[in-house]
């Protein structure tokens, strides 16, 4: 083709768009990136500086949805089964920012890689009933070089060798760890005395300048803020690199409604958009690529944009995952420290590790496995969530003094490996409709039990090592909840739906067309010059925070492409 | 970071004002003489001005206020619409659960974020609580944290 206007084009310019744009455009593609949030991070012209959109402003940025999605104007809807009816709620779901960047631009960067055995579970831990377990088409082995190359990008803090169930490693991490938060030190004190290994996170925050962004002040302010000094290195990095080829471009304010076949039907021509900076007649723009469609809107966006399509098969949207998130939450004497460093700087893998303890409580509860997932040693809220936590009313500034729910709050947040459920899934609301009369996605999901059963077991051993490292109180919860139901999702802290913004496997890759929606290399089976570069085509949920393991996935895929 | 809100014009008439003031301190007491009225006017007029007042922007930006696309303006005219309806039902006397929710969010808000939204005046709502003081930008040696592990008790 010699009229298009790119060689390739990517839908979404968070952790994956942004990773496959780099790896094309250094190949010597011509790449154009289409956001349809705004642009806060990244100045389209050169010299490509970091733009100064960002402060440390709870309202802007946790209450006001400056890095969008406006559930306004796009909503979505949450069921837990059929049996709650169309939907359960309407509003806020998962919802990662939409905004150029995407999903790095607002998570505290926690990047550690997954272990050999997640790419493996059907083969090292067997079948569960009612689940959907598989091994991935790939291995660990086949995603090391791009794990290693990712990293070097984006810049990621770690130490080897202090993690005894870490994967093998072709290189060390390009920088050290950065500063201990206090409080993490005392949390995996506790843990040992338990007989656990925790060990510093790898993140994705500059423990020192890297690549000509600064290094992290411990502002505090890291989950769900952007950085304003472009200490965290995803997405940021990706895009300048992408940008500064002159090969790239970004078009942020550009929703993608179709994409484009020739007329077998099996070859994407281009996509067609709508033009958001125009209101309220939003114009239609048709866009040409020569070699390749990449979608990367995320899994919940992607599903509903193949959904709309028609496109990749009868199992796009299903067997959705997240991970099945457990709060241990202790309640301290004294100030912990948790509003200032990186939210997070310390980890621990061992409930997804195959010991005699997990065995045990698999057995008793009648499954053949349990696995829970890493634990997030660490804490953050603003004062205006704190206040917005407490009850109305005269005791509401002593409540704010007091702090239990802030100053004085640590919280061991175990990310609990999700089982894939083919009736977990996204797909499109029968009458709800985005600003655009497009139709919301819909998540129907409801946990396995293995779930349940692991995340008991975390309450426990986690309950006891706040317990032991001084706590005065500790307690544990869930996302979503498990007890009852509150509809007023709104006031609820952790909300109806799933808190959790790990997103995952409504486009799952493999081998076979008849069990999977994408190839090993990532290329829908019915249309192949189309190819999925997010979380949307993991196998499992494993249970590790996955843009590292997405951005590497899209970066194999993207070098597979222009090879 | 903006100063913001010195120019606000007043939405509530005197009577109106007294009765917001008191609805928000239900919520939050001493949240009306941090400012809270004056939040919830910036707010509701925060379309009146360009860019509005809805982002407060960094000085690093250049800016008092960031802009908003088409849609996003949009949708907070919708947004802002709602809460004057809800706001008219609170001055009369009539709130709803639905409203309570909203004065407690703005309530906190008001109190607890950032001055250039029009509340937590001179900062009084952060100094109450102890919450460290600018925000943004610290300077490291001040917020690099004690890598000494307490002892636990």
């Amino acid at each position: 083709m010699t009229d298009a206007d790119c060689d390739a084009i990517v839908i979404g310019s968070g952790p994956g768009g942004a990773t496959a744009a780099d790896v094309l455009t250094a190949a010597g593609w011509s790449v154009i990136v289409l956001e349809k949030g705004r642009n806060h991070l990244v100045d389209l012209d050169a010299p490509h500086d970091p733009l100064r959109h960002l402060a440390n402003d709870e309202i802007a940025l946790v209450h006001r949805h400056l890095l969008g999605p406006d559930p306004l104007l796009e909503p979505r809807t949450y069921r837990r089964s059929v049996e709650d009816g169309d939907r359960l709620l309407t509003g806020e779901v998962n919802n990662l920012p939409s905004t150029v960047g995407g999903g790095g631009f607002h998570a505290d960067a926690k990047l550690p890689r997954f272990r050999e055995e997640d790419f493996a579970l059907h083969t090292t831990r067997g079948p569960i009933d009612r689940a959907d377990v598989r091994d991935w088409p790939i291995s660990y082995a086949d995603l090391e070089p791009h794990y290693a190359a990712v990293e070097r990008i984006i810049g990621v803090a770690g130490e080897v060798g202090t993690n005894p169930f870490a994967a093998w490693r072709s290189s060390g991490y390009p920088m050290p760890s950065g500063p201990d938060m206090a409080m993490a030190l005392v949390s995996s004190a506790a843990a040992e005395r338990a007989g656990l290994h925790p060990y510093r996170a790898p993140t994705g925050t500059n423990s020192v300048e890297y690549d000509g962004r600064p290094a992290c002040v411990d502002c505090g302010f890291c989950g769900r803020y952007g950085c304003p000094i472009a200490a965290k290195g995803d997405p940021i990095a990706s895009l300048q690199r992408m940008l500064r080829t002159g090969r790239g471009q970004v078009r942020p304010e550009a929703l993608v409604t179709e994409i484009v076949l020739d007329a077998s039907g099996k070859r994407a021509t281009g996509v067609r958009y709508l033009d958001l900076t125009q209101h309220p007649d939003a114009p239609v723009v048709e866009l040409r690529a020569s070699r390749a469609v990449i979608v990367a809107g995320g899994s919940f966006e992607t599903a509903r944009l193949l959904l709309r399509n028609d496109l990749g098969g009868d199992l796009v949207g299903r067997n959705l995952t997240y991970h099945f998130q457990t709060f241990t939450v202790g309640v301290f004497a004294d100030d912990t420290g948790g509003d200032r460093g990186r939210d997070v700087t310390h980890l621990h893998d061992d409930l997804m590790i195959d010991t005699p303890e997990l065995r045990a409580a698999a057995r008793q509860a009648g499954l053949p496995w349990l696995r829970g997932g890493v634990t997030e040693h660490g804490s953050a809220a603003g004062p205006v969530d704190e206040a917005a936590m407490y009850p109305g009313g005269a005791g509401h500034l002593a409540a704010m003094v007091d702090s239990s729910l802030r100053r004085r709050l640590w919280v061991l947040t175990m990310q609990g490996e999700d089982l894939a459920q083919p009736d977990n899934r996204i797909d499109l609301d029968p009458s709800v409709r985005d600003a655009w009369g497009l139709p919301a996605g819909r998540v129907t999901y409801r946990p396995h039990r293995h779930e349940l059963v692991a995340s008991a077991y975390s309450a426990r051993v986690h309950e006891a090592i706040l317990a032991d490292a001084g706590s005065q109180a500790a307690f544990s919860a869930t996302s979503p909840p498990q007890d009852h139901i509150d509809l007023h999702g709104d006031i609820s802290p952790i909300g109806v739906a799933p808190a959790s913004r790990h997103v995952m496997g409504t486009a799952r890759m493999g081998h076979d067309p008849a069990t999977s929606v994408v190839s090993p290399e990532q290329r829908l089976w019915d249309v192949p010059n189309v190819l999925v570069c997010d979380a949307s085509v993991f196998v499992t949920s494993a249970g590790y925070n996955p843009t590292l393991t997405l951005a590497a996935l899209s970066h194999r895929a993207a070098t597979l492409l222009a090879d | 970071m903006s100063t913001g809100g010195s120019t606000t014009q007043p939405v509530f008439d005197e009577a109106s004002r007294i009765v917001v003031a008191a609805a928000l301190d239900a919520q939050v007491p001493g949240a009306s003489d941090l400012g809270a009225v004056a939040y919830v006017e910036q707010l509701l007029t925060a379309l009146d001005h360009d860019p509005p007042r809805i982002w407060a922007a960094p000085e690093a930006s250049g800016a008092e206020w960031l802009e908003l696309g088409a849609w996003e303006r949009a949708a907070w005219a919708q947004r802002i619409d709602a809460m004057r309806v809800a706001y008219a039902r609170v001055a009369a006397g009539d709130a709803t659960e639905a409203d309570r929710r909203m004065l407690h969010d703005h309530a906190c808000e008001a109190t607890y974020g950032d001055p250039a939204y029009g509340g937590n005046r001179d900062r009084g709502g952060w100094q109450r609580i102890g919450f460290p003081d600018p925000m943004f930008p610290p300077a490291r040696a001040a917020q690099t944290v004690d890598a000494t592990p307490a002892e636990a008790t």
